[in-house]
């Protein structure tokens, strides 16, 4: 079974994504690639969780199957949101528009009326600071700049659907790992302001230690190949101390998860 | 999860935008135009004098060599009697609707090879082929099949424009980065909606490359099929008119002729796709070869 959606159905209360023992093959019956293995996880309304794994632990695959890219070989996938929003390592702008036109893509798509179109476009490019450069076009913005612009549309597409009050989600895949450091820091900064501000669930891949748990309110580490969830942490405010403690803790789960595979 | 500082956030990402964007370049409009514009004409100058001077030299009789300025009093002489005119227009009008017709075949044709599998693997080949026969290789079929009429002409331009067009679209179709469909795909974009807002656009540089070679193959196609095919019901096209300075030994009428068909490629390349295509690369950033 696939991606069901059930809005106002009893065990999906108060719950915006659920993975129940999901299961991906990749590739025929003789060199099959199992890339997870019963994976189960559970993401509230408004809740950030960061996904933390070594290469290959099946990250990208899990993102792709909530983003309904791919279909999971088993297991079930329950959302109660609106469809949700997806931000790549690379912003993908479409080359051909400006800004706000890539922003109102988004919206054009999720069959937004031009008039309002207009407006939420300023609303959103307003949001990621970026209000005056509506008018220009990919080439002409700095790689920070295209990730908010690739931000402001993921919310767009969020947004676009959850009207009605369904809630809204995001789903990141290492969004920020092709930046420099500095700008990295300044966008995890703008991420966490957004998702203030707009109460949206996210879902964050990537492979950085601090950044999930500077990001995160929840931090789940999956094993590599197959990939399967080992273990989780809780590190919404904490102290300086336990933060740096923390890390500490999860840089050695994540180390074990890979020294493993030396011995295989 | 510290809270980070709004205010120093915002200060620092401002002066981030700052620094990173890359700065707009432009230089000034008078000065782009003398350099797209005296290179050009201080090469035709050029070349008119070296022929004045080897016409002087007297080293080829005259049916191999006439003056320039004879070339010219063809030239002119054809304009004012309207047989420049006529001419032109036979031509640059059967170019025109074939190069059109090839366009309305060419484009789904393009988009079959290029989105369906079975298609591509059974004439992809075939299309990749015809693109490198000469269409003039056509002119004999044609001639057998349909006699020296319009349907012969047309014909050799649409075997010479079709691949051409549909090649390019399948190009510009193959080199969309993948991420870009599955964003469509993310948004919520159906199959006509992706094809509309993000496969078409996206293909643009590429089809655009295919439509400008194939109007080149048009045009040197219908040349070729109006040196070859000539009756009184096709009219007298720039080919004929080149092949009639052959039949007379008049090279001056040949080099005329030869002189008008330069300057409709030319025309067409400048007026039409060159602008075309610096608008349609420059939004996208690409104005490194314009």
């Amino acid at each position: 079974m696939t991606a069901m959606l059930h809005p106002s159905s009893v065990t999906s209360h108060n719950t915006a994504v659920r993975l129940a023992g999901v299961h991906k093959r990749f590739g025929g019956s003789r060199d099959t690639v199992v890339a997870l293995e019963g994976v189960d996880l559970r993401v509230a309304p408004g809740e950030f969780v960061c996904l933390l794994g070594a290469s290959g632990c099946g990250k990208t695959t899990l993102l792709n199957l909530v983003a309904g890219l791919d279909k999971p070989s088993a297991g079930d996938i329950t959302l109660t949101t609106s469809r949700p929003a997806v931000m790549f390592q690379e912003a993908a702008l479409m080359p051909w528009l400006t800004a706000s036109r890539n922003v109102e893509l988004a919206l054009r798509l999720a069959g937004m009326r031009r008039s309002e179109r207009r407006e939420r476009t300023a609303e959103l490019l307003d949001l990621v600071r970026l209000g005056g450069l509506g008018d220009r076009r990919p080439h002409e913005l700095s790689g920070g700049m295209r990730q908010r612009v690739a931000l402001a549309r993921a919310l767009a597409s969020t947004t676009a659907g959850s009207e009605n009050g369904t809630p809204a989600l995001l789903l990141m895949d290492e969004p920020f790992s092709a930046l420099d450091a500095i700008t990295r820091d300044v966008l995890q900064g703008e991420l966490l302001r957004v998702w203030r501000s707009t109460n949206t669930a996210v879902l964050f891949v990537t492979h950085d230690v601090r950044e999930a748990v500077r990001l995160g309110q929840r931090v789940v580490l999956l094993s590599s190949r197959p990939g399967r969830v080992v273990r989780e942490w809780a590190v919404d405010g904490l102290s300086g101390a336990e933060e740096a403690e923390i890390i500490e803790e999860i840089n050695s789960g994540l180390r074990e998860v890979i020294s493993s595979h030396a011995a295989a | 999860m510290p809270q980070p500082d709004v205010a120093e956030l915002a200060s620092v990402e401002a002066g981030l935008d700052a620094l990173d964007a890359p700065t707009r370049q432009t230089r000034p409009g008078l000065r782009r135009a003398l350099a797209a514009v005296v290179p050009p004409i201080f090469a035709l100058v050029l070349l008119i004098v070296v022929w004045q001077a080897l016409w002087a030299a007297a080293f080829w009789p005259e049916y191999q060599l006439p003056a320039p300025s004879a070339v010219w009093q063809v030239i002119w002489d054809s304009v004012r009697t309207g047989e420049a005119g006529e001419v032109l227009w036979n031509s640059v009008h059967r170019a025109v609707l074939g190069f059109l017709a090839g366009v309305l075949l060419g484009t789904p044709l393009g988009l079959v090879v290029a989105k369906i599998r079975y298609v591509r693997a059974a004439i992809g080949p075939l299309l990749s082929g015809l693109q490198s026969l000469p269409s003039v290789a056509w002119v004999p079929a044609a001639v057998l099949w349909f006699g020296v009429t319009p349907s012969t002409i047309y014909f050799v331009v649409l075997m010479g424009s079709v691949p051409s067009i549909a090649n390019g679209l399948v190009a510009g179709i193959d080199q969309i980065p993948p991420i870009l469909p599955r964003v469509g795909t993310v948004l919520g974009a159906g199959r006509l909606a992706s094809a509309r807002h993000i496969l078409l656009p996206a293909a643009l540089p590429g089809y655009l490359a295919g439509l400008k070679q194939g109007w080149a193959f048009s045009w040197r196609s219908l040349m070729a099929a109006e040196i070859i095919a000539i009756s009184p019901q096709l009219g007298k096209g720039l080919g004929a008119f080149l092949e009639q300075g052959r039949a007379f030994a008049d090279m001056s009428t040949v080099i005329a002729a030869i002189f008008l068909i330069l300057v409709v490629g030319v025309g067409i390349e400048l007026l039409v796709f060159r602008p075309l295509e610096r608008s349609v690369l420059r939004a996208r950033g690409l104005n490194g070869a314009l």
